[in-house]
Parts: structure tokens; sequence; C-alpha cells
């Protein structure tokens, strides 16, 4: 069950590495703004899945909005010479951390929830 | 937190989870090619946009030699017809003679002083800012400028002559005097007075001192004789037209 995310992750890798032509570098910072907010989704996506508040309308919106907005501001920002780039980044990976230490907490707990009902855990 | 396992959500999860991740593979795929590529590209770039730059420069200073080269014979043949003439057209060439020394087109010589700038000699250090220690076109023009200033009548920089509209272009790590490049060490020969050129580039906080202080380094000659070249590409002009003045009327055409 689990190989199909992460066959369509290498599946995506392989493709566009192989086949698509690059970017123009002017738009290649925005893209890493886009992977860095796409990543945030992820994460957060998986914590609401371990405190079983997921729900995939607001995974996937969430996903693709964050990651355009991401970008576009960043765009909008150079465009006006503020260093939104910044805000975002900061934004984000503020969100990244939060979201991995909740996913930290999360997984012990459960495994010494496991241990103490002598479970097999997961 | 209960419930960690969350079998409510579990096949829920799993296809959008795994749209989502071809979608971020497919865009790290993309900016991971972009990156790779990114330093050749721009070099490559640049490169061959320089080099293109370099030749069609090339080819137009060669053609520019040669012309003057034409014009050159042309004009001594109407000179030895002229000098072997008396009276006007005498005057007339005398007055030729002193303005194509003027424009730099005959080579001069007399009293003077050699100029030699390099490179400061201290080692390269990680995390410092090389910039400062290599000469610069702007300081090539501020000796060149001090030296006009104070009576140097004629000024040759590696064998370019400085005339009306030389210019001091940096080029990279070369820098372009009159369509050609030159490149360290810098060496200035200059005519006009020793004594007055030597005491003005040594005066202290002057040009010499501030490139001293950066530990370029400057060697000072003075000469009983150096010689100026005459300049390999003379000015043309290509919108500036001489105004003619019509005596008679007094009025300008």
């Amino acid at each position: 069950m689990i190989a199909l995310p992460i066959l369509a992750f290498v599946f995506g890798f392989l493709i566009v590495y192989r086949f698509i032509p690059t970017l123009p570098f002017e738009l290649a910072n925005y893209v890493a703004l886009s992977i860095l907010a796409g990543f945030d989704a992820l994460i957060g996506g998986f914590r609401a899945r371990l405190e079983g508040k997921f729900d995939e309308a607001v995974f996937v919106s969430g996903f693709f909005v964050n990651m355009i907005l991401a970008g576009v501001l960043a765009y909008l920002g150079d465009k006006l010479n503020v260093d939104i780039y910044l805000a975002v980044t900061v934004a984000l990976g503020i969100r990244v951390f939060n979201n991995l230490g909740r996913i930290r907490g999360l997984l012990v707990t459960h495994r010494e929830y496991a241990r103490q009902t002598g479970d097999a855990g997961q | 937190m209960a419930t960690v396992t969350g079998v409510k959500g579990k096949d829920r999860w799993l296809l959008p989870l795994s749209a989502i991740l071809l979608v971020m593979g497919g865009l790290l795929g993309l900016q991971v090619h972009t990156q790779s590529l990114r330093p050749r590209m721009e070099i490559g770039r640049r490169t061959s946009a320089l080099g293109e730059m370099l030749r069609s420069n090339q080819t137009q200073v060669e053609a520019y030699k040669k012309e003057i080269g034409d014009l050159r014979m042309r004009l001594a043949k109407y000179e030895t017809t002229a000098a072997s003439d008396q009276g006007m057209t005498k005057l007339i060439n005398e007055d030729l003679q002193a303005s194509r020394a003027a424009l730099g087109l005959v080579p001069l010589k007399g009293p003077g002083i050699t100029l030699e700038i390099n490179d400061s000699s201290l080692p390269a250090l990680k995390g410092v800012d090389v910039e400062p220690f290599l000469v610069h076109d702007w300081d090539l023009f501020e000796v060149a400028n001090e030296l006009w200033g104070h009576g140097a009548e004629a000024i040759s920089v590696n064998g370019q002559r400085l005339v009306a509209g030389s210019a001091f272009v940096c080029s990279g790590r070369a820098i372009t005097v009159n369509r050609v490049l030159i490149s360290a060490p810098f060496v200035f020969t200059v005519i006009g007075k020793p004594d007055t050129l030597m005491s003005v580039l040594n005066t202290p906080g002057g040009e010499l001192d501030k490139l001293r202080g950066y530990q370029l380094r400057v060697k000072l000659t003075r000469h009983a004789q150096v010689e100026a070249p005459a300049i390999s590409v003379a000015p043309k002009f290509e919108f500036a037209r001489p105004v003619v003045e019509d005596v008679a009327q007094g009025v300008t055409q």
C-alpha cells in the first residue's frame, strides 16, 4: 500500500527530469519556494492523519493553493522590491518544523501506548 | 490524539497522497534538473557573448587600421607635393603637421617619465575581496587625468597613445583603450617636464599613494628621452560635423 505514493513520487521525478526541458532561471527561485510550500502541506497532512483529522479535500486544496500562493507572492514581492520570499521561507520553515515536532511526539506516544498494552505496535 | 492508527482515514489518504507526491516529484525533478545545468549554461552564455563581442571588435579594429594606413599614404603624398611648393602651401603644411601632432597622429619624443603599475603581489586571502588589490580602469583614468592636469604633453599606455576621445573601459580582467585590449602591467609613457611630473605623482595622498596603500606595484622612472607612439586608430566622426563660418557675412551656416 505504501508503495503507491513512493512509486508516484519516483515516477513524477524521473519523467520530468528526463523528458521536460528546464525552467528559465528567473522562475527557478519561485519553483523552489513552491516546493517548500508543497513539502509543508505534505507534513501537515501527515500530522493530520496521525491526529485522526485527515480530510482529503483540505489536504489537496491546501497543497495546490499554498504552492501557487508561495510562488506568486514571492514573484509579486520581487516586482515590488519587497523580500516576501524571506517571509515565505521563514513562515513555511517554522510550520514544517512545528509539524515535524508534533509528528515525532505523536509517534513516541503511540509507541509507549503500544508497549504498555502489549500491542505489537506498527 | 488517541486514534493514532486512524483506520478511518487509511484508504482516503493513499490516493491524494500519491497524486500530490507525483506533483512534488515532478517539481523536484524540474528544479534539480534546472539547478544542475545552471553554472554550465551561465558560463557558456557569457563566454560566447564575450567571444562574439571580441570578434566583432577585432574585425572593426582591423578595418580601421587598414583605412588609416591608406589615408596616411595619401596624406604623405599630398604633403611631399605641398612641401616642395613655396609660400602659402608651405604654411598650410606646417599647420597640418601641428594639427596632426595634436591629434596624436605622429609619434612624439622628448624628456619624460615612465610609470609602471601592476596588480598587488600580496597572496589572495580567502574571504577577502581581491578587487581593491587589482588595477582598475578608473585607476588608469585618474593617473592620466593627473598627468594631463600637470603639464603632460603626450601620454601612451602600453603603446596606446591617449588622445581626445581615448577612454579606459573595463573589459573583465583587461582594459580597453582606443578599442585595443591591454592588461597589467600598465606602463605609462609620458612626455613632459620630468621634475613636475614626478613631484605631481609623488604628492602625499596623491594617486600613487592611494595605489601603494593597496600594495599595488608602482614603479616611477625618469628618462632623458621617451617616445610616445602614434595612435593606431584615429577618432572617427560619424555624427559631428565642423561648423563652417562664412567669413564675409559672419553667418554660421
